[in-house]
């Protein structure tokens, strides 16, 4: 890390000058006296004549480099960080503002499922929650965030900021969600994200969503290649909603569903890739925390490090000698009555 | 000015002088004093005939009383108008030399004595020098031109200056100043002063001789040289304050005793009663 400054209004350093003008031997502030050899010495009061003027010059000049903007420029600084680089890639769908299947659903009445179905947290919910506290378990990884419906939406791109992520996370609370699921535009996009970028460690997407897409194979050849060229594997946390297939389904019309299709079709892939069904919210830990357990490489980047603007430790510190100077005024003798 | 502010002032010694006037002279003519008998012959003044004496003579010679004339004197002011005399607190110190002259003149006059002023700061302003006369409104015209004045800073070598006048001269010289100057060149001054009766009026302000009351930071500048100071105004400080005023007090009564004079200390007004009481006690 070097040590450099700089100024966003450079002219107004002209000024600097002024802070030498409360050094100069000035008469207002003073009170006259006759004689001066009179006077005691006083090595107190020297000090804190001086101080005042000390102060005085210290509050113009934080002044003035304040009005300049004086400032650290934007650097790049190389990190090390251990774990994996993770595009989570979020399903936006209304389905995912369904209510999740109560944990013991599978004991409860098939006839008064239904009506149990509303005691479920929202998917998208379920889904933040367990996100956010995976990205706060994994420091070390470096997250990216993407949204998707009909279209994908990068919210986060790649950063090891977990505020900015949980922010992100958050934000996929705002409003309600769209009527598609375009599966293989998002992962397009999402396989976009890694491009030219340089390979520092193991690169995952995390698929959150609750439905699948037929693709068509067009697209089908760019995900598979696309995959293979960044070497990206893929998690696909499945939310499974009722009445929706489960994976495993091998029954010979189950291949219809959407679902089934997707995982059909990623089970062809040449990376590696793995399936999470997750019905209950329990499900869905088991899986998050799954996934945390795979990836854990050393990870070598650069970070963009924006422009620090220092202007306002100046200002305080003149506000601070301001005080100061007025505390003194309160103090200082203006006559001899 | 009406105000009955005049003081009495005489001195202890005999003044030389024709001109007669209120104070004890050492010249012979017509007074109450009574010095010796002379010879009708020697001093051919037959209104002072004194009968009884000549009766009494054994050599049956006519004798004359001789007496000795009071003369009156020259009486100088030498103001300092310094830079440093522009300071007070309520008043400058200019203003109570002013009221000082102002009863100066009037007691002068009274006693039929000429009255003059002189005037320095680095050197003589001769623009405030008034000639020694009698008149009855002296006093207040110097007054007045020393209200208005204003001086630069002042030394010893400017009173050395403007006291040339006066050197080897008779006379009773007011040596008015606040003396805020080294005092290494004032014995030189003082010198030339040996034939004078001289009384040093030492004019200071209230707030010089004592420090300010409350406690805070003071940054004072010297009038004259220009110098700063911050002094943190606390009991300590004050005590040092006193003790460097007392110093100069002594440090100036020291220089003055030397030569047999009594510095009379002006602090904030002038009292007339207690220069009467100076003089008294001078004088006794």
């Amino acid at each position: 890390m070097n040590i450099s400054f700089d100024f966003a209004h450079p002219w107004v350093l002209l000024l600097l000058p002024l802070a030498v003008l409360p050094l100069l031997r000035r008469r207002r502030d003073t009170l006259p006296f006759s004689y001066a050899p009179w006077l005691p010495r006083d090595p107190l009061g020297q000090i804190a004549g001086w101080l005042w003027r000390i102060l005085a010059a210290i509050t113009i000049f934080s002044i003035v480099v304040a009005l300049a903007g004086l400032g650290k420029p934007q650097t790049q600084v190389a990190r090390v960080g251990r774990g994996a680089e993770i595009l989570v890639l979020m399903d936006r769908s209304r389905s995912m503002d369904d209510h999740m299947l109560p944990s013991d659903w599978r004991k409860l009445d098939r006839s008064l499922l239904l009506h149990h179905l509303g005691r479920g947290q929202p998917k998208a919910k379920v889904a933040r929650d367990l996100l956010a506290k995976f990205v706060v378990q994994r420091p070390d990884d470096r997250f990216a965030l993407m949204f998707f419906s009909t279209k994908p939406l990068s919210v986060v791109a790649f950063t090891q900021h977990d505020e900015v992520v949980q922010a992100g996370i958050a934000a996929a609370d705002i409003g309600r969600g769209l009527a598609n699921t375009e599966v293989g535009r998002a992962l397009l996009a999402a396989i976009a994200e890694f491009d030219r970028r340089a390979y520092s460690g193991s690169r995952i997407i995390l698929l959150v969503c609750d439905g699948g897409a037929y693709l068509d194979e067009p697209t089908q050849q760019r995900i598979l290649a696309g995959l293979a060229r960044n070497r990206i594997a893929l998690y696909w946390i499945y939310l499974r909603s009722y009445n929706s297939p489960t994976l495993d389904n091998t029954a010979p019309d189950g291949g219809n569903a959407p679902e089934i299709a997707l995982h059909n079709f990623f089970q062809t892939l040449r990376t590696p890739y793995r399936a999470y069904q997750a019905e209950v919210p329990d499900d869905l830990a088991k899986a998050v925390a799954d996934v945390g357990r795979q990836q854990n490489f050393p990870l070598d980047y650069l970070e963009q490090v924006p422009r620090q603007d220092f202007s306002r430790r100046f200002i305080a510190a003149a506000a601070i000698c301001c005080l100061l100077l007025l505390l003194g005024r309160s103090l200082a003798m203006r006559s001899w009555t | 000015m009406s105000e009955h502010r005049e003081f009495h002032y005489r001195l202890p010694q005999r003044i030389g002088g024709w001109r007669p006037g209120s104070h004890r002279g050492s010249s012979l003519g017509a007074g109450q004093e009574f010095v010796s008998h002379m010879r009708l012959y020697d001093r051919p003044d037959p209104r002072r005939l004194d009968l009884r004496a000549s009766l009494r003579n054994i050599q049956q010679e006519w004798l004359v009383r001789v007496n000795r004339q009071q003369a009156s004197i020259p009486v100088h002011a030498v103001v300092d108008v310094s830079a440093s005399m522009g300071f007070g607190s309520r008043r400058r110190k200019l203003d109570v030399a002013a009221e000082f002259i102002e009863a100066l003149g009037q007691s002068t006059f009274k006693v039929g004595d000429a009255l003059g002023m002189l005037a320095f700061d680095s050197r003589e302003r001769t623009d405030l020098f008034v000639p020694a006369m009698v008149s009855r409104g002296m006093g207040d015209t110097m007054a007045k031109l020393l209200r208005t004045c204003s001086g630069e800073a002042g030394d010893a070598a400017g009173l050395q200056d403007s006291i040339q006048h006066l050197a080897g001269r008779r006379g009773l010289v007011f040596l008015v100043s606040d003396f805020h100057w080294p005092l290494a060149g004032m014995n030189a001054a003082l010198d030339s002063l040996v034939q004078s009766f001289v009384v040093p009026v030492v004019i200071w302000d209230a707030a010089e001789v004592e420090p300010p009351t409350h406690d805070g930071l003071a940054q004072l500048r010297d009038m004259e040289s220009g110098t700063q100071r911050t002094l943190w105004m606390r009991p300590r400080m004050r005590e040092k304050w006193r003790e460097s005023a007392n110093a100069r007090r002594r440090e100036l009564n020291q220089v003055f005793a030397a030569r047999a004079m009594r510095p009379f200390y002006v602090i904030g007004h002038f009292d007339s009663e207690a220069m009467s009481q100076y003089f008294f006690e001078v004088a006794a």
